[in-house]
């Protein structure tokens, strides 16, 4: 019993780090038709930003909250590269492999080839229903809902949000109503770029990243953001935790070398399961 | 066609070039040193790789991240029959058949994505075909892989030297370029063509969209099954390692750079990158260095060079000289329209092979639009 419990919130604090990549996927589709497959870069590289201050001296908090905005700059310059200019989705998305692999060689040629971890904040671990649990486990859980569901008010409820959205859906007519779609673009990558560093700087004490990681995560976030048709952060989140509980059952009750394989293979249905349901909407 | 600049002035300046191509090639072996001669056997097997990923991309506009799992299938395909005593220049021959085989049926699903979610089913099979590769190890020799791949014997002869292999290489590798041209000179070519830039279109003038796709999506997996069962030979050893994502991406690089849908294109794609991998693998590993630097160097500098390919020569380097050398051949007075109408077409548009006589407006159309969702 003890052991599910375990698996059940380890596999609920990945699914949130999943939900904020997938999230940043879904904000930066949902405004510029790009899949951006440097997503998972983002984490690893906030994560090794925040390292690298941690290890300067820079005190908990602030190291973090740089690195987040450290990753939401590399979104700008990423997404600056990607849609300026014409480009259409394919094109953008070969765009964004090559900035994936770009930030693999920099975080290596930067912070070499070993996993990198910090300690957390946090102190003594506490005890959930006779688990202990370190309590990072419950600030990655907080942070990140509380994050999403801001991000999701401020997508439905203000201005920008819905002036972001309407430049997906109909980039002639959101020009017409004054809207600057680049720029728009521009913002949902930062976005995104901040959404994964946060997710990196939050799982790095639990666990460690390397800096190949990132198309892991970037697979993963995908995954996770499929489940909601690439356009909707709250199946995103769904996603996020079915993928990060599923991950950690197949790990603890059948062998970790399995994990990334049932994952995967649950994408491969819902990819296929989606292409079916929009080719019978297209007919109908 | 890439070739009308040559027609301009006549067929025989194309004719001579292939000539001295083909002739380069064949002598080349004699003039290498053996590293040289294995880097040159590398390229060719790329060039066949790239050859079909290049058709996938090219003509049915998809993006494959899986291509290194059929080069992988192939490889593994030829090692354990020959290793199971089959003889192997049969098990040559059948690695890309059964690899075309097993691409059917991975596409008679798969190939119903487009686009972004098809990269990423792709991507998705390769990791999983990875994953039972080291978890069979019965069959598989699982992680550590399958080694004492026995010699290759055409008939009398038996492939014991590189430079045998050289001229293997390079010959099967001709005849797949051969085959890509008459493909995409032929009706299923210019339905695949027309497919990847107005499915509607093209479906709606009798070319069967589905069967079509499918076809070129084995086809381009026998051409990685083959290349991947000569490695198998080549090299005696086959592990889940020599398969790695980054191969499958950096065969898509090699399709940006030659040019997509360019015949050519594959093997200046291919020789392109291999090229600049040897000389930063050489500028690397100097003693001093870090091990794993000429991996990383190589990783930057190819992201680096893929993304000035995407948006400074969209059509790559093939497409590139042959919008020049058009627009050299207009200079001698023929009166032909301007190749500047591919400047702004896109990757998926087949820019660098796109024909006079076809309409600008609806490739352009679609082109903005490549992923109908």
């Amino acid at each position: 019993m003890s052991a599910f419990l375990q698996y059940l919130i380890t596999g609920i604090a990945r699914g949130f780090l999943f939900a904020l990549l997938a999230t940043g996927f879904v904000v930066i589709h949902r405004v510029t038709k790009v899949v951006n497959f440097a997503q998972g870069a983002f984490a690893v590289l906030g994560g090794f930003i925040a390292y690298s201050l941690l290890r300067a001296g820079v005190p908990h908090g602030v190291s973090e909250a740089i690195a987040v905005l450290a990753a939401a700059a590399i979104g700008l310059v990423f997404g600056a590269i990607t849609i300026l200019g014409n480009m259409t989705p394919v094109g953008s998305l070969i765009t964004t492999i090559g900035l994936a692999i770009l930030s693999e060689a920099i975080a290596m040629i930067a912070w070499g080839t070993t996993p990198l971890t910090f300690s957390g904040i946090g102190g003594p671990d506490i005890q959930v229903a006779g688990v202990f649990l370190q309590t990072q486990y419950l600030l990655l859980i907080g942070v990140s809902l509380v994050v999403l569901v801001v991000l999701w008010l401020a997508l439905d409820r203000t201005y920008v949000g819905k002036g972001m959205t309407s430049c997906a859906s109909n980039p002639y007519a959101a020009r017409l109503a004054g809207i600057n779609v680049k720029r728009m673009g521009l913002l949902s990558f930062a976005i995104g770029g901040a959404l994964g560093g946060l997710g990196g700087v939050l799982i790095m004490p639990l666990f460690p990243l390397t800096y190949d990681g990132d198309v892991s995560l970037s697979i993963l976030g995908f995954a996770a953001a499929i489940v909601g048709g690439l356009t909707s952060p709250g199946l995103a989140l769904v996603g996020g935790l079915v993928f990060g509980i599923a991950e950690q059952f197949v790990a603890g009750y059948w062998s970790p070398a399995n994990e990334s394989a049932v994952a995967l293979g649950i994408l491969l249905l819902l990819l296929l399961w989606q292409a079916r349901r929009h080719r019978s909407e297209e007919i109908a | 066609m890439k070739l009308r600049p040559a027609k301009i002035t006549g067929h025989l300046p194309a004719t001579v070039a292939w000539v001295i191509i083909a002739a380069a090639t064949l002598v080349a072996p004699l003039l290498l040193s053996t590293p040289q001669v294995i880097i040159y056997v590398t390229i060719g097997l790329a060039t066949m790789v790239v050859a079909g990923l290049s058709l996938l991309m090219g003509f049915a506009g998809q993006v494959s991240l899986g291509q290194a799992a059929f080069y992988g299938i192939g490889a593994y395909s030829a090692a354990i029959m020959a290793v199971h005593g089959w003889p192997p220049l049969l098990a040559l021959v059948l690695a890309p058949v059964i690899t075309a085989a097993i691409a059917g049926l991975l596409g008679i699903p798969l190939l119903r994505l487009k686009g972004h979610a098809l990269a990423f089913g792709t991507l998705a099979v390769q990791l999983i075909m990875l994953a039972v590769l080291s978890e069979t190890p019965s069959l598989t020799g699982g992680a550590v892989g399958l080694s004492g791949v026995p010699t290759l014997k055409i008939g009398p002869i038996a492939l014991t030297g590189y430079r045998q292999y050289a001229y293997l290489v390079w010959v099967v590798a001709a005849i797949v370029l051969l085959v890509s041209r008459n493909i995409t000179r032929s009706r299923p070519g210019r339905g695949l063509r027309a497919m990847a830039t107005a499915p509607s279109a093209a479906s709606a003038a009798g070319v069967n969209v589905v069967t079509y796709k499918l076809r070129d999506f084995a086809l381009s997996a026998a051409y990685a099954g083959l290349a991947g069962g000569i490695y198998a030979f080549f090299l005696g050893y086959v592990s889940p390692d020599a398969f790695p994502v980054m191969l499958s991406i950096e065969y898509v690089i090699m399709v940006v750079v030659g040019g997509l849908g360019t015949v050519s294109g594959a093997f200046v794609g291919a020789a392109v990158i291999m090229v600049i991998s040897q000389v930063l693998s050489s500028i690397g590993s100097s003693p001093s260095l870090p091990p794993q630097l000429p991996n990383v160097l190589s990783e930057g500098v190819y992201a680096v060079i893929l993304i000035a390919v995407l948006r400074l020569m969209p059509d790559g380097i093939v497409g590139l000289s042959s919008r020049l050398a058009k627009r050299v051949g207009s200079r001698f007075g023929a009166q032909r329209g301007e190749g500047g109408q591919s400047v702004e077409a896109d990757v998926t548009v087949v820019a660098a092979s796109s024909t006079a006589d076809e309409p600008d407006a609806p490739a352009r159309e679609a082109g903005a639009k490549p992923v109908n969702r």
